[in-house]
C-alpha cells in the first residue's frame, strides 16, 4: 500500500507478544502515540497460535532459517556523525531443535488389502537444529501405498481441487506446501461427511468423526483451520493478575473463555481425575471415606494456613513433600496435592511455597467453575490480538510484516531517538519497548537464557476417557528423575476451537535440560502410542498419536536488564514466554514497564462508557462501546465462562 | 418484552471507502466530512426491531489496523455477517475487494455471510465501477451486494436489513419493506412454515450448541431437552439415534443458498 507510516509517536513497540501487546494497549489508552510493529506476519510472535497449514508453514520458516544470509546494511548511511545505531537482529534465533513426526497415515485411498500386511513402522525425524534442513518427516504405516514409504511427501499427488476451503493462515509459499501435503481431497470427502450429509440440509456445519476413528494426515490437513495450536501453552489462573486486567480494562469482551474441566494425576502408570473441589472430593468414587475426610481436612487448613502458624512453623525447613507426609495423608493424597494441586517440585520447593500455591490454587477454585484454570477459545494466541484491538481503538498504527533495521542512538544524551525501518524510514518516539529476540547477537552477548521444551501432539482420543469427549485437562507428570522438570501437560478438546472434531490437542511444557524431545519423549511415550494399524484391531488403553512436534523455545524471563550491552534508557526490554503455568509473569513486566514510561498513569483502565458520551457529545472517537456487550458471550456460562461475570463460587 | 437476537457483523474494506460512515450513519443517523481516518469505535451497537423481536446489531469496525494490512483474526471470529465495502469512485478499491473476500474465507468463520457495499453512490457521476460488476461478482461468491451512500443516508438501513434473513435462516416475518439489496432469491413468504428434517441425535445436539451460540437470551435458545443433551449427561454413544427435527416458524422459512462451487 502507497500508505507512509507517519514519522513520529511517543512509543514504538517491536514484537506484538502479550507485553508488548499489553504495554501498547495501556500507553495508547492513557493518551500516547503508538507505532507498533513486527516483523512477522502474525500477532503475537513466540504467543500466537496457528492454524494447521500456519504451524507448517512456522515449522518450515524454523527449519529453513539458517539459510537466509543478512544483506549489506543501508542504512548506515542514514546514521549521523553524533548518532549511533544498534542494529537489531533479523533472525529469530528462539526456536531451537524443531523436530516433527507423523503418525497418522497418508494413505491416498483406504486401501483394505494392505490393512493386515506387517511392516515395522520405523520413525524418520528430521532436526533443524543447524544447517540441516529437511521436509517434516512421515512415519509410514502399514496401509500406505508403497510409493509412499519414503520419508518425503508422497509422490503421487491429486492437485487440490477446492482453493476456497484452503486451511487459514496460508501465505502463497504456503499453499505451495500445502499442494504437497494434501493428497487427495475427494477421499477425505467421502470419508468424513458420509455420515451427516444424506437428509440434512444444513449438515455443512457438521462434520462427523469417521466412524472407523481413523484420521488421516490428510484429514487433518484438510481440516487444517480448525486448529489453532498454541507455540506456549499456558492457563488463566481465574484469579490471576492476567483476568483482573482482562476485566478491569475491558478487553475481556473481545475474547471467550472456558473452564478447564479436570485437573489429571499421572500416578503408577496410569491416569486419574484429582477431586478438588468439596463436590468432587465428596463424589470422589476412587477415595476412601477416610481419605475424603483426611483431604478435606487437609484442604480447609491450607485455605487459612496462615492463622495457624504453629501448624506448619516446625516444617519450615522442610520440602513440603516431607511436609506432606507427616499430615496423615495417604500416598495417594500426598501425590494429589503435591503435583496436581500445589504444582510445586518435590525436591526443591519449600514448605511455604506449596502452602502459598495450595492455597492459591483453592483461592482460584469456584470463580468459574470447578476448576481454578481458564482458557480462551481459539487458543492462548488471542490474548495479545486482543491487546492489540484495544491498542488500535485508542488510536495506535499497527503494521505487520515490518522489520526494523536499527535503533538510532543521540550521542550526546545517550538516549535513543528514533527508529530506521525497512524501508529506509526514520521513525521518532520518546520510547522504545523492544521484544527480546529482536536484539542483535552483540547486544545479548552476555544474556544467559534458559530454554523451554515444548511438544504439540494430535491424538485420537483423551488421556482419561470419560462420559464427555469435551474434557480440557491438565495434568502434571512428575520427573522420573531427580533434578529435572515436571512435565506439564494440557489436553485441549475440539470444544475449544483449538483442534478439529474426533481430535485432541496435547501440549508438553517444561524446562529443559535437554532437547525439547530427549525432555519430552520418554512422558510421550508413557502417555500415547503411535498410530498404527494393529492396535485398531484389539482395543488399546492409550491414546493414539497421529502428529508430534518438539521444540525448543527460549526463555528470556528473569533475564536482569543489566546483563543487555548498553541499552539506552529510553530503551525497554520485554522478554518472550516464560515456563510458568500462569501468564503473571507478562501482567508483571508490562505493569512495571508501562510505569516507567508514564510514571503516574492509570494501567489500562476501563474505557469510557459510550452512553455517558453520546448523551455529551454526540461523536467520540474511541469510545463507542456499549457497556452491555459481555452479556452476548455469557449465554451459556456453564460453557462458557465469561469473566466479567463471575459465578458464585459453589463452595 | 421483546426477545433480543444479537448478531456481531464485521466491516471490512480499504482505508477511506466510508466503513465508520456507514456504520456512523446506521447507528447515529450522522454524518462528518472530516471523520478521522483513526475513529477508534472498537464496536457500535443498534437495535432494530424485527417482526416481534428485535435485532441487536455488533458492528466491529476495523479501528484503523487494516491501514497496513495488520487486522488480527480475532476480529472475525463470531461474525454472523461481514459487510465490505468498496468506493464505486474508486477502482482499486474494488479490486482490493477480492483481497478482502480471500482474507475472510481463510481467517473467518465459515459460513459468514458475507454482503458487499459499494459506498459513495451519490458520486455517481465519477464512478469508475459499474453496479453490473459488483453484482456479477457478488452472485459468483453468493453474496448480497448494495450500493449504498452513507452522506446521503442512501441504503444504509436496507443493507443490515437484508443481512439478517441470511443469517437467521429462520426467522420470523419481516416488517419492514423489502428493498433492494435484501434477502436473496430463496426466502419464500409463508404464513406459516413448517420443515421437518430426518437426522440423528448428534446433530440435534450441535445444533443446539449452535442455536445457543447465535442466540443470546437463554429463553430464545433450543427447547430444554437439548440443555440436558449438553450437558455431561449427553452420551455419545446415543449419537446415531434416529431423530426427527420439526422447525415450524411464524412466518417464512430462510435457508441460506448454498455456496457456488468455486
Amino acid at each position: 500500500m502507497a500508505d507512509n507510516l507517519p514519522s513520529e509517536f511517543d512509543v514504538i513497540v517491536i514484537g506484538t507478544g502479550l507485553p508488548e501487546s499489553i504495554i501498547a494497549a495501556a500507553c495508547s489508552r492513557s493518551g500516547q502515540k503508538v507505532l507498533h510493529v513486527d516483523s512477522r506476519s502474525y500477532y503475537g510472535g513466540n504467543w500466537a497460535s496457528f492454524s494447521f497449514s500456519g504451524l507448517l508453514s512456522w515449522i518450515k520458516e524454523y527449519q529453513e532459517s539458517s539459510g537466509i544470509v543478512d544483506e549489506s546494511p543501508a542504512w548506515q548511511e542514514q546514521i549521523l556523525e553524533d548518532e549511533e545505531a544498534i542494529a537489531l537482529s533479523k533472525m529469530d534465533k528462539t526456536i531451537q531443535h524443531v523436530e516433527v513426526f507423523c503418525y497418522a497415515s497418508q494413505d491416498l485411498q483406504e486401501d483394505v488389502e494392505e490393512a493386515g500386511a506387517l511392516q515395522k513402522n520405523h520413525a524418520s525425524a528430521t532436526s533443524a537444529n543447524s544447517t540441516e534442513a529437511a521436509d517434516s518427516a512421515c512415519l509410514p504405516t502399514e496401509d500406505e501405498s508403497p510409493s509412499t514409504t519414503s520419508s518425503d511427501v508422497p509422490a503421487e499427488q491429486t492437485p487440490r481441487s477446492d482453493p476456497g476451503s484452503a486451511p487459514e493462515g496460508a501465505e502463497a509459499e504456503v499453499s505451495g506446501e500445502k499442494e504437497n501435503l494434501c493428497d487427495d481431497k475427494t477421499c477425505v470427502l467421502s470419508t468424513s461427511e458420509e455420515g451427516t450429509s444424506e437428509n440434512v440440509p444444513v449438515a455443512e456445519d457438521i462434520t462427523e468423526p469417521p466412524k472407523n476413528n481413523r484420521i488421516t494426515y490428510s484429514q487433518i490437513v484438510k481440516e487444517g483451520r480448525r486448529f489453532n495450536i498454541d507455540l506456549v501453552s499456558k492457563l488463566l489462573y481465574s484469579r490471576g493478575l492476567l483476568i483482573d486486567l482482562l476485566i478491569k480494562s475491558n478487553v475481556s469482551r473481545y475474547a471467550e473463555f472456558k473452564n478447564i474441566t479436570r485437573i489429571l494425576a499421572f500416578r503408577e502408570g496410569r491416569v486419574e481425575q484429582v477431586p478438588c473441589s468439596r463436590a468432587d472430593v465428596f463424589n470422589s468414587k476412587q477415595l476412601t471415606m477416610v481419605e475424603k475426610r483426611m483431604l478435606m481436612k487437609f484442604l480447609t487448613f491450607c485455605m487459612e494456613y496462615e492463622e495457624h502458624p504453629d501448624e506448619y512453623k516446625a516444617y519450615e525447613e522442610m520440602t513440603f513433600s516431607e511436609y506432606l507426609k507427616t499430615q496423615k495423608l495417604t500416598p495417594n493424597l500426598q501425590h494429589f496435592v503435591l503435583h496436581s494441586i500445589a504444582m510445586t517440585s518435590e525436591t526443591a520447593s519449600s514448605t511455604l511455597d506449596g502452602l502459598r500455591a495450595t492455597k492459591n490454587f483453592l483461592h482460584c477454585l469456584g470463580r468459574y467453575g470447578n476448576t481454578p484454570f481458564l482458557f480462551p477459545l481459539y487458543g492462548q494466541g488471542e490474548l495479545p490480538q486482543c491487546f492489540c484491538r484495544m491498542c488500535a481503538v485508542f488510536g495506535g498504527i499497527y503494521c505487520l510484516r515490518h522489520s526494523v533495521q536499527c535503533l538510532v542512538v543521540d550521542k550526546e544524551s545517550g538516549k535513543c531517538k528514533a527508529i530506521i525501518d525497512q524501508f529506509g524510514q526514520r521513525i521518532i518516539a520518546k520510547h522504545f519497548l523492544v521484544e527480546d529476540s529482536y536484539f542483535s547477537e552483540n547486544t545479548c552477548s552476555h544474556v544467559q537464557y534458559r530454554q523451554i521444551s515444548r511438544a504439540v501432539l494430535i491424538t485420537d482420543r483423551s488421556v482419561l476417557q470419560a462420559d464427555s469427549d469435551q474434557q480440557i485437562s491438565i495434568l502434571t507428570v512428575p520427573p522420573e528423575e531427580p533434578g529435572t522438570s515436571a512435565v506439564r501437560v494440557i489436553e485441549l478438546c475440539s470444544s475449544t476451537m483449538t483442534c478439529m472434531k474426533g481430535t485432541y490437542l496435547v501440549h508438553l511444557t517444561c524446562a529443559s535440560s535437554k532437547t525439547a524431545r530427549e525432555d519430552l519423549e520418554p512422558v510421550v511415550e508413557k502417555l500415547f502410542t503411535p498410530h498404527t494399524e494393529m492396535e485398531i484391531e484389539n482395543e488399546v488403553e492409550k491414546p493414539r498419536l497421529l502428529w508430534a512436534l518438539y521444540f525448543n523455545m527460549r526463555d528470556s524471563s528473569d533475564v536482569s536488564r543489566n546483563s543487555y550491552h548498553d541499552l539506552p534508557s529510553n530503551v525497554y526490554i520485554c522478554s518472550g514466554p516464560d515456563c510458568g503455568l500462569g501468564n503473571d509473569n507478562a501482567v508483571k513486566q508490562a505493569e512495571s514497564l508501562f510505569q516507567q514510561i508514564c510514571p503516574n498513569e492509570d494501567f489500562c483502565p476501563p474505557p469510557p462508557n459510550p452512553e455517558d458520551i453520546l448523551d455529551g457529545d454526540s461523536l467520540q472517537p474511541g469510545a463507542s462501546e456499549s457497556g452491555d456487550i459481555p452479556e452476548a458471550s455469557s449465554e451459556t456460562p456453564k460453557e462458557h465462562a465469561n469473566p466479567e461475570k463471575p459465578e458464585e463460587p459453589s463452595e | 418484552m421483546m426477545a433480543i437476537r444479537e448478531l456481531k457483523v464485521c466491516l471490512l474494506g480499504d482505508t477511506g471507502v466510508g466503513k465508520s460512515s456507514i456504520v456512523c450513519r446506521f447507528v447515529q443517523d450522522h454524518f462528518d466530512h472530516n471523520i478521522s481516518p483513526t475513529i477508534g469505535a472498537s464496536f457500535m451497537t443498534k437495535t432494530v426491531p424485527c417482526g416481534n423481536e428485535l435485532h441487536k446489531f455488533l458492528i466491529w469496525d476495523t479501528a484503523g489496523q487494516e491501514r497496513f494490512h495488520s487486522l488480527a483474526p480475532m476480529y472475525y471470529r463470531g461474525s454472523a455477517a461481514a459487510v465490505i465495502v468498496y468506493d464505486i469512485t474508486k477502482q482499486d478499491s474494488f479490486h482490493t475487494l477480492k483481497k478482502w473476500v480471500k482474507e475472510l474465507k481463510e481467517h473467518g468463520p465459515e459460513n459468514i455471510v458475507m454482503a458487499i457495499a459499494g459506498n459513495k453512490c451519490d458520486l455517481s457521476d465519477i464512478r469508475e465501477v459499474p453496479l453490473k460488476d459488483a453484482k456479477e461478482y457478488a452472485e459468483s461468491i453468493g453474496a448480497i451486494v448494495v450500493e449504498t451512500s452513507a452522506k446521503n443516508a442512501i441504503n444504509i438501513e436496507e443493507l443490515f436489513q437484508g443481512i439478517t434473513p441470511c443469517v437467521f435462516w429462520s426467522s420470523p416475518l419481516h416488517s419492514g419493506p423489502q428493498k433492494a439489496g435484501s434477502a436473496d432469491g430463496s426466502a419464500r413468504r409463508r404464513k406459516r412454515s413448517t420443515l421437518s428434517l430426518k437426522c440423528n441425535l448428534r446433530f440435534l445436539h450441535e445444533l443446539g450448541d449452535f442455536l445457543r451460540f447465535m442466540s443470546p437470551d437463554p429463553t430464545l435458545g433450543p427447547p430444554r431437552k437439548w440443555k440436558q443433551w449438553s450437558n455431561q449427561t449427553w452420551e455419545a454413544k446415543h449419537a446415531n439415534q434416529p431423530a426427527v427435527l420439526l422447525i415450524e416458524a411464524h412466518g417464512p422459512l430462510y435457508l441460506k443458498k448454498p455456496e457456488p462451487p468455486p
